[in-house]
């Protein structure tokens, strides 16, 4: 059974916490003493969320075999913050320096290597550190939350409205799979369905933002193997994705676009970038799977079994590359509109190029498809209250939202971005293979920083 | 490879077309001679990202892209602090963050400037000032020019650092 989510909600009556999986959601009242049992040896992907519901809420963890701040860095007062009792506005005062203890692997001649958070290019911050044996990866910890800004508890008081530009930019390459989501929550909240064609503009801007997100892929991945050529040419064709973007939305990453009234998209210009861009994908296609020396590159590099996806229960592109035939978009309404899933069951940072270049041809199909849709005003949910969730399947994954009302105001907040669940299986893929391969097998997952951290 | 020379030569130079018109020209010209001016030849920018929602790296990125071209401006990113004159910081400088990029700016040689770019680090952005986040980074580092947006475009970020350029 798959996990997706484990967090908590603080009421009168005490804290609960949520275990949500795909088919259920089980809920448990904790007692005075605050205390849960870990779900890691089954779930592995719960330790970040265990160590997080701690942080946040100072839970304790029985049971679990890593209880390490996670959001907390070293010079963090004890405290925690998504307690009703906290102040969003406090300031903290550094506390002093608490090193961090890193896991390693020990042994004759193993030395560790520590890269971040400020990496060597134009990219977010975040830490990963590797134990070698000379070249060869031995063992890699990822750890993040460099970027953590509170945004959970930053948005607690605020209406769904008040709350849309936070939420449109808590990762800015995934916007729309926020607001796709965030969507849903206001139509489920004012007990009103989300029509075929609300849904359908949305479907449309989303397609876009993946076709975006995969062209930059798809000349980043090659530029980290050494092929230059292939970014200048695929980052062209983003820039022009970007501008069709600034054209129907008015903004290039189409922030607070899914949240005002749009009579419909200009149909003609989908239409015209979309012939354009297969054409030109297609020469790029034949192009790039006629280099041997880079598919050599690519080949069995940084390899992720379909039995470790599934454990770790990734999702997203590193999901389908691993042969997990898991899309959110897998359903009547995506299908009647030219969606299929892709899947790939290599592993490799050639499976995750493929699923990529493949997935862009079927993007730009429902695009075609998805002309005629448009967006009403977003419904009142002045007087909302209860527990809403949605789900939408960005670029990067399948992203889940969950939010609870109180008369229209925000009460609890919780995002799970889909980089949540595949950070924590990056460092499978890294025994095996040496570590300039690194930058190549990390790029092909693209993972997002922002919201991960949140 | 033959199919890719074919492409290239059929393509062309990209930079000259569509909205890159003569407006850009002029004031490619201008940040060419400025950055010769004052930077002998070339102007280092290491751009740390202080918690930003990656918008801002993203169009960073995209000035690397063949419309925009930024580097045969003489204008470079450059990998680490210590080759840098100019520190161009994104995001909202957060809690765990502000060591990192007061670090990273004490790695700069001086002569140094730090650029803020986009509406986070100046707390114009939507996110409020809250427990994690440190912003705005004026009271951390002296700003010696803003470049707003949110994200703010690759050309306004060319007009952005003419403009710093010209202040200097």
């Amino acid at each position: 059974m798959r996990l997706i989510a484990r967090f908590a909600l603080e009421e009168n009556e005490g804290l609960e916490v949520l275990t949500v999986y795909a088919d259920r959601t089980e809920r448990m009242r904790l007692e005075a003493d605050e205390r849960i049992d870990s779900i890691a040896g089954r779930h592995p992907a719960a330790i970040w969320f265990e160590r997080k519901l701690h942080d946040d809420f100072g839970i304790a963890v029985d049971g679990a075999f890593d209880s390490r701040p996670l959001l907390h860095h070293e010079r963090w007062p004890k405290l925690h913050p998504m307690r009703k009792h906290f102040d969003a506005r406090t300031v903290l005062s550094s506390h002093p320096f608490k090193p961090y203890p890193y896991e390693t692997v020990a042994g004759d001649g193993v030395f560790e290597v520590s890269v971040g958070p400020i990496h060597a290019g134009i990219i977010e911050p975040g830490h990963f550190h590797f134990s070698q044996a000379g070249e060869d990866m031995l063992h890699q910890e990822v750890r993040h939350f460099y970027k953590y800004r509170g945004i959970e508890k930053m948005l607690e008081g605020k209406t769904l409205e008040q709350a849309w530009p936070i939420v449109s930019r808590i990762s800015g390459n995934a916007s729309m799979a926020y607001q796709h989501a965030l969507r849903d929550i206001a139509f489920a909240a004012a007990n009103k369905p989300r029509s075929d064609r609300d849904r359908g503009y949305g479907a449309l801007l989303l397609e876009l933002e993946r076709i975006i997100h995969h062209l930059t892929d798809l000349g980043f991945i090659p530029n980290d193997a050494g092929f230059g050529a292939a970014l200048a040419y695929a980052s062209m064709r983003a820039e022009e994705a970007r501008r069709l973007m600034r054209r129907l939305t008015g903004h290039r990453f189409g922030f607070d676009a899914l949240r005002d009234t749009v009579p419909g998209a200009d149909a003609e210009a989908v239409r015209t970038f979309v012939r354009t861009l297969r054409e030109q994908m297609r020469w790029f296609e034949a192009w790039i799977t006629d280099i041997p020396s880079l598919l050599d590159r690519f080949d069995t590099t940084g390899v992720l079994t379909r039995f470790k996806a599934l454990k770790y229960n990734t999702v997203g592109v590193v999901a389908r590359a691993s042969g997990v035939a898991l899309d959110r978009r897998d359903d009547d309404f995506h299908r009647a509109r030219g969606f299929e899933t892709v899947t790939d069951d290599r592993g490799d940072v050639a499976a995750r190029f493929t699923v990529r270049l493949r997935e862009l041809f079927v993007s730009l199909e429902m695009m075609e498809k998805l002309l005629d849709g448009a967006q009403e005003s977003l419904p009142d949910t002045s007087d909302a209250s209860g527990e809403f969730e949605a789900y939408s399947e960005g670029a990067l994954g399948e992203l889940y939202l969950f939010v609870q009302l109180n008369n229209g105001r925000i009460t609890r907040f919780f995002a799970r971005d889909p980089s949540f669940m595949n950070w924590q299986a990056l460092h499978l893929m890294m025994p095996g293979n040496i570590i300039a391969d690194f930058p190549l097998i990390n790029k092909s997952c693209d993972l997002s920083y922002a919201g991960n951290d949140l | 490879m033959i199919q890719f020379w074919e492409k290239r030569l059929q393509t062309g130079i990209v930079t000259e077309h569509k909205e890159y018109d003569e407006r850009m020209k002029a004031l490619r010209r201008e940040l060419k001679d400025a950055v010769k001016k004052k930077f002998a030849g070339s102007l280092a920018i290491r751009m740390v990202d202080s918690g930003s929602c990656n918008a801002c790296e993203a169009e960073c990125n995209a000035l690397s892209n063949p419309y925009y071209d930024l580097e045969r401006l003489g204008i470079a990113f450059v990998a680490s602090p210590r080759h840098a004159d100019v520190m161009l910081l994104s995001g909202v400088l957060t809690f765990n963050m502000l060591p990192h990029v007061l670090d990273a700016y004490a790695q700069i040689p001086a002569p140094k400037w730090v650029i803020t770019l986009g509406d986070c680090p100046v707390m114009q952005a939507p996110f409020e000032k809250g427990f994690a986040i440190e912003g705005p980074a004026g009271e951390h580092l002296p700003i010696a020019h803003h470049i707003p947006g949110c994200p703010p475009s690759p050309d306004a970020i060319i007009e952005g650092l003419l403009t710093f350029l010209g202040k200097i």
